[in-house]
């Protein structure tokens, strides 16, 4: 019996199809993002072809635009935001996924509905409510209200997959540590906290991410240039229509994008290990 | 070694009642299994004696000190789970110094003590590798070495040896017991597996439901069971059952009777039938080695035809019927016997391996 040229390669022909789709299902995201490199440095387009290379769309890096605030302070408020969100979010979520695994309080079923239920509301539609609060406590135009506001908002869902996580811990791991001389919080600290290290990374990388990225509350409660965030920026760039700047808008997207692909390629170890609400192995 | 003494203790889960209400003591150094089947509330009394879960009623006393209020880690007790709980993202040494480490203890004596006792249970090559590297034997190994290494007063196993392969599990039942008589630390090994409390225990609390059926050395639940369930539960193959008998006297002979089976019984048996004033309902009980089967009536016994049979190399296990709907019954054979299937035979009981119980309440009466 022959075997034809397709059953004696079927393995890599069928491994080669697949690649092949899914390059075709992402190649707008992947094309896009290509565009938007290859525009920032080139003067200008001829569909994919740039027609002259230049740095010049980099110069916000080195020297003051008129009209916009210092790249640097910009970056550094992004940052800011980004890790206090982050900070804030650990701390809590991987306290209280533990609490809402493990204790047995009042009110603990109906809380983890309510937390359900509270996701499934856009929080645009805060957007009034949030003013007077922000506006009562004397945080509007102030870095520090967004970063409550947006640890606030996503602290009861991240809580929730970390309960998820605290969830495919065993009690007799629990309970060895207790026989072995140490009182509940130690064991937490010093046992259960680094078998949930997965899930408290997932939770930081989202919350860093989405304090990165964090435009609707920056663009409506925050007044003064000195306290813009990145995302601020580039809709500043977008937005200016007396000179649209393609060669700086796309020079700073890059330059927005840049920490989040970075970040990415360290923590997909963790990524691929997260199934939703647990860690496997 | 302090001694254990429960009094009375329950454990409830709202509605769900684990302990009910049990008491037993554990001699300074002696090695008690609890031994009951599954979802017995068996882990829970080991837990409720290690600290983890209070009492919802009872006492449990270490000596003369009242426990309920004290946390684990003033306990001085060792645990052993039947998962082994070794924490996966420490070496084997991290694990095993672990409970030294929460002594404070100074680095040069952890380091003393850890090699100790991985030397005395053989595993001190696997000292610097994970739990996830080594195998469920080795595992069971250092989950015993972490709870020996801080000396403790008490040791608590939770079906220690479930995990492992039977052949495995034969020769770590022998250490351990080995390992306890050295130490000579109280001990209490909870098991569902009835040869491992009566191999390694020198008393055995037999749990059902919550409740103990009876406390005493493996000998005595095996030849004197209290009631139907530690008869049935204790003995592999389990203690033979012939139900709905009925008692009655003829020409000043007594008689066990029913549809199909016809067993006179000596005069003691009789008399403790009477007196407990039992008629109807009762059962017959005697174990496969206590009966012996042979072609002709002779004494004590009573006919059953041949179903199949199980040879087992040394011995042979006759299964037996009374009558069609019976229940099997199982008789020990040497090889030698031959039977054919079908056959009718004689099924000869030794007077003293007779039990008589009240179906109604579950106690024996002789
Ligand atoms: N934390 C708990 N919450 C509710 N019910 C429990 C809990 N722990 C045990 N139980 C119930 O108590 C009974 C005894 O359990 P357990 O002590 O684990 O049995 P065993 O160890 O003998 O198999 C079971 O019916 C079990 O479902
Ligand atoms: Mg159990």
């Amino acid at each position: 019996m022959r075997l034809s040229f397709y059953q004696r390669h079927a393995d890599k022909i069928r491994i080669f199809l697949f690649i092949l789709i899914m390059f075709a299902i992402t190649s707008p995201i992947i094309l896009s993002y290509a565009w938007l490199i290859l525009r920032s440095f080139s003067v200008d387009m001829n569909g994919f072809i740039p027609t002259k290379l230049t740095i010049k769309n980099w110069r916000f890096l080195w020297s003051e635009i008129k009209g916009y605030p210092n790249i640097w302070k910009t970056t550094f408020n992004t940052a800011f935001v980004a890790v206090m969100v982050m900070l804030l979010e650990m701390i809590m979520t991987s306290m209280g996924g533990y609490a809402l695994s493990r204790f047995d309080f009042p009110g603990r079923t109906s809380m983890m509905k309510f937390i359900l239920v509270l996701h499934a509301f856009p929080s645009v539609s805060l957007m009034v409510a949030i003013y007077y609060v922000l506006k009562y406590l004397n945080m509007l135009d102030n870095l520090w209200g967004i970063i409550l506001l947006k640890a606030a908002l996503e602290t009861p869902w991240a809580t929730w997959v970390m309960k998820g996580f605290y969830d495919g811990i065993p009690w007799e791991m629990e309970w060895a540590g207790l026989v072995d001389g140490y009182s509940r919080f130690q064991v937490w600290r010093k046992i259960i906290l680094p078998l949930v290290k997965p899930g408290v990374a997932v939770t930081a990388v989202f919350a860093f991410l989405s304090g990165w990225s964090e435009f609707i509350f920056i663009n409506t409660f925050i007044f003064s240039q000195e306290f813009w965030t990145l995302s601020k920026y580039v809709k500043a760039t977008i937005g200016d229509f007396r000179f649209a700047d393609y060669g700086l808008l796309s020079a700073v997207g890059v330059f927005y994008a840049l920490p989040t692909i970075i970040l990415f390629f360290f923590v997909s170890k963790y990524m691929i290990k997260l199934t939703i609400g647990g860690v496997k192995g | 070694m302090p001694s254990i003494r429960v009094v009375n203790l329950k454990k409830y889960f709202g509605k769900v009642k684990a302990v009910d209400g049990i008491s037993f003591e554990v001699k300074d150094g002696e090695f008690v299994a609890l031994l009951g089947p599954s979802g017995c509330g068996k882990t829970t009394t080991l837990l409720m004696l290690a600290g983890i879960y209070k009492p919802t009623g009872g006492e449990i006393w270490f000596d003369d000190q009242l426990m309920n209020d004290v946390p684990p880690k003033f306990r001085e007790i060792g645990m052993v789970f039947q998962n082994y709980a070794l924490y996966p993202h420490m070496t084997i040494y991290e694990n095993i110094a672990f409970p030294l480490r929460a002594k404070k203890m100074e680095e040069g004596e952890i380091k003393k003590r850890v090699y100790d006792v991985a030397k005395k249970l053989m595993i001190e090559k696997l000292l610097d590798r994970k739990p996830g590297q080594i195998s469920g034997g080795q595992q069971q190994r250092v989950a015993l070495a972490r709870a020996l290494i801080k000396q403790p007063k008490v040791l608590l196993f939770d079906e220690p040896l479930s995990n492992l392969d039977a052949k495995l599990r034969m020769m770590m039942r022998a250490e351990i017991k080995k390992l306890q008589e050295d130490l000579g630390i109280t001990s209490v090994y909870v098991t569902h597996d009835q040869a491992e409390a009566m191999t390694m225990a020198s008393r055995i609390v037999v749990f059902n439901k919550g409740k103990i059926m009876q406390y005493g050395t493996p000998d005595e639940v095996y030849r004197n069971p209290k009631n139907l369930f530690v008869a049935t539960f204790i003995g592999n193959p389990a203690m033979n059952l012939i139900r709905n008998l009925s008692y009655i006297r003829k020409d000043g002979r007594a008689f066990l009777i029913s549809k199909s089976l016809h067993l006179e019984l000596p005069e003691d048996v009789a008399k403790k039938i009477e007196e407990a004033k039992k008629q109807e309902g009762l059962v017959l009980g005697f174990r496969p080695e206590d009966a012996e089967i042979v072609h002709e009536e002779s004494g004590l016994g009573f006919w059953a035809y041949v179903y199949v049979l199980e040879p087992l190399g040394r011995d042979l296990i006759i299964n037996l019927k009374v009558s069609e709907t019976d229940e099997l019954i199982k008789v020990f054979a040497e090889s030698g016997v031959v039977v054919d299937k079908d056959e009718k035979v004689f099924v000869k009981l030794r007077p003293e391996g007779i039990h008589v119980f009240d179906s109604e309440t579950e106690e024996l009466i002789v």
